[in-house]
């Protein structure tokens, strides 16, 4: 099953419509973020309530269960890093 | 006691964005109450209120969208009152003798009321969380503080609708014992579900405009918006050469402890309020030229703030006040926790002007009320002397505020300078 709703590509499609969505980043499209570029700070400039805010969609969206308890912050990185966090939850089911 | 002088001031009310849009449409006699755009307002009593306009230069000034209405209100008023006040940069004021004194009662209630309606479906759209970070009633204040950089006191004060005033006191009181040079103080508030039911629920609101200080008056219309003085210790001002507006002389607080909503009948905590004022002023009574009150328009507000008006200005509730007495609420509603923050504005314009507005709102006066209430058109202010202003605040709970503010050249009793 590779559509495009489950290859990695596509995977990271969703991932920068759920922020862009989510975090009401007017003005923006996917193609503006890069699959590696840092999502807080000086990369796309997100704060520690956007990350709040993006768990919370996240488990929605892909029906996973994220336990803040055990978060690397690491997995937030990037859109790639959120990514393969994703996948490894899903591979638990 | 360190003398606390006016040399700011900013509001954001009905009339628009700006302390001119404020003087004007007081100044005009007409309302601001009017049927809302964005507050829904089915099922109540009344379908009115006065409605901050949104426009692209509110915008401009206040550009981050991640704040809540009220705070982006809030920081409009205060930079436009630093603005007023000549606060160059780097400020010649250290940040650590800055305080921010801000009242309200409902911070970002709406943007909270908006989430829960997105998280249990009855509002389309994702529930987002960002929308909970003013949620906390001192959202407002500390957004004022944190783009002025103060280091001092930031405090908010919230005990409904005194809150403004209480505000302004806390300021003062601040300035005069030498703990700030300057400080914002004010207060903002929004219009939203709770309050605008809750007034409804109580039966407190009048079907059409609120009509302050009439026959026929039948309640209140609630108002949003922010009201921002900047006050300074005289020396502060003096140093920095900036223009002083008017004298802040004295505040005074007490409590009904009578009623959850209702003001005691013969304004007897009310009267005590303003007699603290007098007294922290060392002015008489017939000192005071113009009186902008609490007004709200409801049956029992406004009758029994005019016996506590003859009470402490007359000296006795068969006394008379000789002032002019005038209600901001029948223009711009009821702004709540910052009605004592704008209409401590609108005192200072009052003064500044020599002209007192009129209260907006229909038909004649209650002669019962027996004070002289300003209507129709502005009412001429003696052209020369001092000039003594009362602002006063009544709130659900008993919480009653008075606030003494005179002309700068002089408003003060001969020995009210510094001590």
């Amino acid at each position: 099953m590779a559509d495009q709703e489950t290859t990695d590509a596509g995977i990271r499609e969703r991932i920068k419509a759920v922020i862009i969505e989510s975090l009401g980043l007017e003005g923006m499209t996917p193609e503006m973020i890069e699959d590696d570029a840092p999502l807080f700070g000086d990369g796309l400039g997100l704060d520690s309530v956007d990350a709040l805010e993006l768990m919370v969609v996240l488990e929605k969206d892909f029906g996973v269960q994220i336990d803040n308890q055990e978060i690397d912050p690491e997995a937030f990185a990037s859109v790639a890093s959120l990514e393969r966090f994703i996948r490894e939850l899903q591979g638990r089911d | 006691m360190k003398r606390v002088v006016v040399t700011g001031l900013g509001a954001v009310s009905g009339f628009g964005w700006g302390v001119e849009a404020l003087r004007a449409g007081l100044g005009s006699g007409e309302t601001a109450v009017r049927a809302p755009r964005r507050l829904a307002v089915d099922g109540h009593r009344t379908g009115l209120a006065s409605e901050v306009p949104e426009d692209s230069e509110s915008a401009r000034f206040v550009p981050d969208t991640a704040l809540s209405r009220a705070d982006r209100y809030a920081l409009f008023a205060a930079r436009e009152a630093i603005g007023r006040a000549g606060l160059c940069e780097p400020s010649p004021i250290p940040r650590s003798r800055m305080g921010v004194f801000f009242g309200g009662c409902t911070a970002g209630m709406a943007e909270a009321e908006e989430f829960f309606a997105r998280l249990i479906g009855a509002a389309a759209g994702r529930p987002r969380l960002r929308s909970l970070m003013s949620h906390q009633l001192d959202g407002p204040g500390n957004a004022v503080a944190r783009d002025l950089g103060v280091e001092g006191p930031v405090e908010t004060v919230s005990s409904a609708c005194a809150s403004g005033g209480l505000a302004i006191q806390a300021a003062f009181e601040s300035i005069r014992r030498g703990e700030v040079d300057f400080a914002v103080a004010g207060g903002a508030d929004v219009l939203c579900q709770l309050t605008y039911a809750g007034f409804n629920a109580l039966r407190a609101v009048d079907s059409g405009p609120s009509r302050p200080f009439r026959r026929e008056r039948a309640g209140l219309s609630l108002g949003e918006g922010a009201g921002a003085v900047v006050l300074e210790s005289a020396e502060s001002a003096r140093a920095r050469g900036a223009t002083v507006l008017a004298v802040v002389v004295g505040a005074g607080a007490s409590c009904d402890a009578h009623h959850m909503t209702a003001p005691q009948p013969e304004g007897v905590g009310a009267a005590a309020a303003v007699v603290a004022a007098l007294e922290e002023s060392d002015l008489d009574p017939g000192a005071v030229s113009l009186v902008n009150a609490h007004g709200t328009g409801t049956p029992l507000n406004d009758s029994s703030e005019a016996n506590a008006l003859r009470a402490a200005l007359g000296g006795s509730r068969e006394g008379s006040v000789e002032a002019p007495v005038t209600s901001s609420k029948g223009a711009i509603g009821h702004l709540l926790g910052s009605a004592g923050a704008i209409e401590a504005v609108a005192t200072v314009l009052a003064i500044a002007d020599r002209t007192l507005q009129p209260t907006a709102g229909g038909g004649p006066a209650d002669p019962e009320l027996g004070v002289d209430v300003v209507i129709g058109s502005p009412r001429p202010l003696p052209a020369q002397g001092p000039l003594v202003g009362l602002s006063t605040s009544f709130a659900f709970g008993g919480s009653n505020v008075a606030v003494l503010i005179g002309s700068p050249d002089g408003g003060e009793s001969a020995d009210g300078g510094e001590e």
